[in-house]
């Protein structure tokens, strides 16, 4: 065991000392911060749109339009009035930047609920606030036709919406809301995936190097090849592990950060406080650990016997394609199992212990998986490691100490019989 | 006396071939053992399956009179393969405390001992350094640090003078013959005969897999050939061609250019070619009456297409 603990203990400190481990271990707080300042810079908003209102109505709603756009923050709306080349001079404005857009507005507009608005750039948030500002409008003067007090009217008005999302999930109502949870699966489903492979193929690289420097036959003959194997994979795994808490320190940190960044951006510190890391349950990370573990040992046992069975760089990229495509199964199906997380296709990826490290714990945040589920996935990708691991720990063991070319599928076979 | 390695009729077979075949051999404690033999002979195998990297087909290997090879006395062993490597991308003292580690060594101790041999050896400034900055010959040193720093009573050295240059040559032979001093055991293969003779207690030539003959370096000579003269010449070599070939003097030669290696035919009398080869005008440096070389030996054993393997050189029998 002492003799495992030092392969564990050099495949970790070997590997963490690697420019590479810092870059990415760096990499991923730095596109988290620069998500919350992306976030923050958007609070703080698209600086504000000038637009001209041209009006061509013959009475004051044109006045009134610009009076109801006067309240928005995001658009300072101006009246002008209609005329032979006013829309010619204006789109010419527009072309010199001087103007955002115009809105042209006419009597039509409370019987028709039809308006123009003519710009360089058509951002959705100004249109949804031109909208929103001109259908209040469109109400207001509609109802006042009908005889309405103008006050009962700003008042029936004056009520916004708050829709409150809850999500049920095995028998818990949460609050997550159905963007956040969605945002969980997909990204879980990335990281798993990237993971899986990144740290798979390192393991991959480490057997490849042991063989192509000829050091192996010192480990050889010294340790069990499994005791290595097991080492290898064990240490390249707790690397990933390491990154994945410095990834999530981090990001907890700048969460914590949150409003001294928005400080020091200038903007809003109330706005900053918004923003917060998506809801995790405890039952959900562990899920996740579980699969990450579980996918993580099935792979790089295969990987370790591509490793094994290559006796270069070239071979080894050409004899891990077929690893690397069963797992890109699981990655090509990730759209598909987050929109119907409860379909036949994910349920089958689910129980597949080549897909299941990836597909369960999608499943499983999207709240529609059963504990009995849960546990027959698991079951199965315990079984399939302990029957991949037994092959590839055979491979492994005749490979590591073979040169020259590369062994056909018989020689294969037959490794695994008489190792 | 105990023996620390005894290999009792191991046979190994590769697709097709037989590497090794029914080879029993017996290392005595204290003492320095070559395993000698062509290329291809099959030693490297035979060490591989002492040390537990390949297993044998049928036979066993039992080290320090107990079952098992190298891998369950890792400890107590110190093994340098045929074919040496380190990892090129971790430090020096890293690599070699890693290596101790793995063979059971405690970690203090292996720290202790890889930086006390890395100032013996002069490599103290090295330490912190990668392994592929070191030169080709800091990285033998280091690999040899790693073979012995643990202190084994039992040092198996696969083809060991091979690619070494002289300096670490140099190194390697006194640490062997301390070793010895120390009650140590050394088992070495090798197909370069003068290191065999110079270094070895006993010896064993094997070939195709086959044991040929063992026993002390000795034994082996009073075995095999019969009275021997060794001529070396100063210029001239007169008429010594036609002396040579004279059949009902000389039973085989080996010729070397300026010196040659002759066995008298069976009651032929050394005196008569030393008086023929004067009279024919050849300058001598050298006439002795000698015991055969272990080379002369190795030639006559092996036969003539191992010998040319021998001349040519390169490491071989290493296969998979």
């Amino acid at each position: 065991m002492r003799k495992v603990w030092a392969v564990i203990r050099r495949e970790f400190v070997e590997r963490v000392r690697t420019k590479w481990f810092w870059v990415s271990a760096i990499l991923g707080p730095v596109l988290f911060a620069g998500i919350i300042v992306f976030q923050i810079m958007q609070s703080i908003g698209g600086a504000v749109r000038n637009i001209a209102v041209v009006d061509s109505t013959t009475n004051d709603f044109g006045t009134q339009v610009v009076e109801a756009l006067a309240t928005s923050r995001l658009i300072r709306a101006t009246r002008v009035p209609a005329g032979p080349h006013v829309v010619d001079s204006l789109t010419r404005l527009v072309e010199q930047k001087e103007l955002n857009g115009f809105l042209i507005v006419s009597n039509a507009l409370p019987e028709t609920g039809k308006a123009e608005y003519r710009a360089s750039n058509l951002s959705l948030q100004t249109i949804e606030e031109l909208q929103r500002a001109l259908s209040r409008l469109v109400v207001k003067v509609r109802l006042e036709g009908k005889g309405v007090n103008p006050a009962v009217v700003d008042w029936a008005q004056d009520m916004r919406i708050t829709l409150d999302q809850k999500k049920i999930a095995r028998g818990k109502t949460t609050s997550e809301s159905a963007g956040q949870s969605f945002f969980t699966a997909y990204a879980m489903a990335i990281l798993l995936f990237m993971a899986i492979l990144l740290y798979g193929v390192n393991v991959m690289s480490s057997v490849l190097e042991e063989k192509t420097t000829r050091i192996i036959e010192v480990l050889v003959s010294s340790l069990r090849p499994f005791q290595l194997m097991l080492g290898k994979v064990v240490g390249a795994g707790a690397v990933s592990f390491f990154q994945f808490v410095i990834w999530g320190v981090s990001a907890r940190l700048l969460i914590s950060l949150r409003v001294p960044i928005a400080r020091f951006l200038g903007a809003d510190a109330s706005q900053a406080q918004g923003i917060t890391l998506p809801h995790i349950p405890f039952a959900t990370i562990a899920v996740f650990m579980a699969f990450f573990l579980g996918g993580f040992l099935l792979y790089s046992a295969m990987f370790a016997a591509v490793g094994a069975m290559s006796s270069n760089e070239q071979e080894a990229r050409q004899a891990q394609q077929p690893v690397t495509y069963l797992l890109m199964i699981s990655y090509l199906s990730i759209i598909g199992l987050t929109n119907d997380p409860s379909s036949t296709f994910a349920k089958t990826l689910s129980l597949v212990p080549f897909t299941s490290p990836i597909a369960t714990p999608v499943r499983w945040t999207a709240g529609s998986m059963a504990t009995t589920e849960l546990v027959a996935s698991l079951v199965l990708l315990g079984l399939a490691i302990v029957g991949v691991t037994w092959v590839a720990s055979r491979i492994y063991r005749v490979g590591i100490l073979m040169t020259g070319k590369r062994p056909t599928m018989k020689e294969l076979v037959r490794w695994v019989r008489t190792a | 006396m105990s023996s620390p390695v005894i290999v009792d009729r191991v046979t190994k077979r590769f697709a097709g071939h037989t590497a090794v075949d029914t080879l029993s051999l017996t290392v005595p404690s204290g003492i320095i053992y070559g395993l000698l033999g062509p290329n291809g002979a099959g030693k490297t195998t035979t060490l591989r399956m002492i040390m537990d990297i390949y297993e044998p087909d049928s036979g066993t290997v039992r080290l320090f009179d107990q079952v098992g090879g190298g891998r369950t006395h890792s400890a107590r062993i110190g093994y340098l393969p045929e074919e040496r490597g380190l990892y090129p991308k971790m430090r020096v003292l890293d690599v070699l405390v890693f290596l101790a580690e793995a063979k059971g060594v405690p970690r203090r101790v292996a720290r202790e001992q890889s930086i006390s041999w890395l100032d013996r050896l002069g490599l103290a400034d090295w330490r912190l350094r990668k392994v592929s900055d070191l030169s080709k010959g800091m990285q033998q040193k280091v690999q040899f640090i790693s073979t012995i720093l643990h202190d084994p009573d039992l040092v198996i050295l696969d083809e060991p003078f091979s690619g070494l240059d002289p300096v670490n040559s140099q190194v390697l032979r006194d640490t062997v013959l301390e070793y010895r001093r120390r009650g140590k055991t050394v088992l070495f293969s090798t197909h370069i005969m003068e290191h065999a003779e110079k270094l070895c207690d006993r010896l064993c030539i094997i070939a195709r897999g086959k044991k040929l003959i063992d026993g002390t370096l000795a034994e082996v000579k009073s075995t095999h050939g019969g009275k021997h003269v060794i001529v070396a010449f100063d210029g001239s070599q007169g008429s010594a061609q036609q002396i040579f070939a004279d059949r009902r003097l000389v039973a085989k030669i080996q010729d070397f250019g300026q010196q040659a290696e002759l066995e008298l035919a069976a009651g032929a009398d050394a005196q008569e070619i030393l008086r023929a080869l004067v009279t024919s005008g050849a300058r001598l440096a050298r006439f002795e009456l000698a015991s055969p070389s272990l080379h002369k030996i190795f030639v006559d054993l092996v036969g003539p297409d191992a010998a040319t393997a021998v001349a040519t050189g390169g490491n071989g029998g290493a296969h998979a």
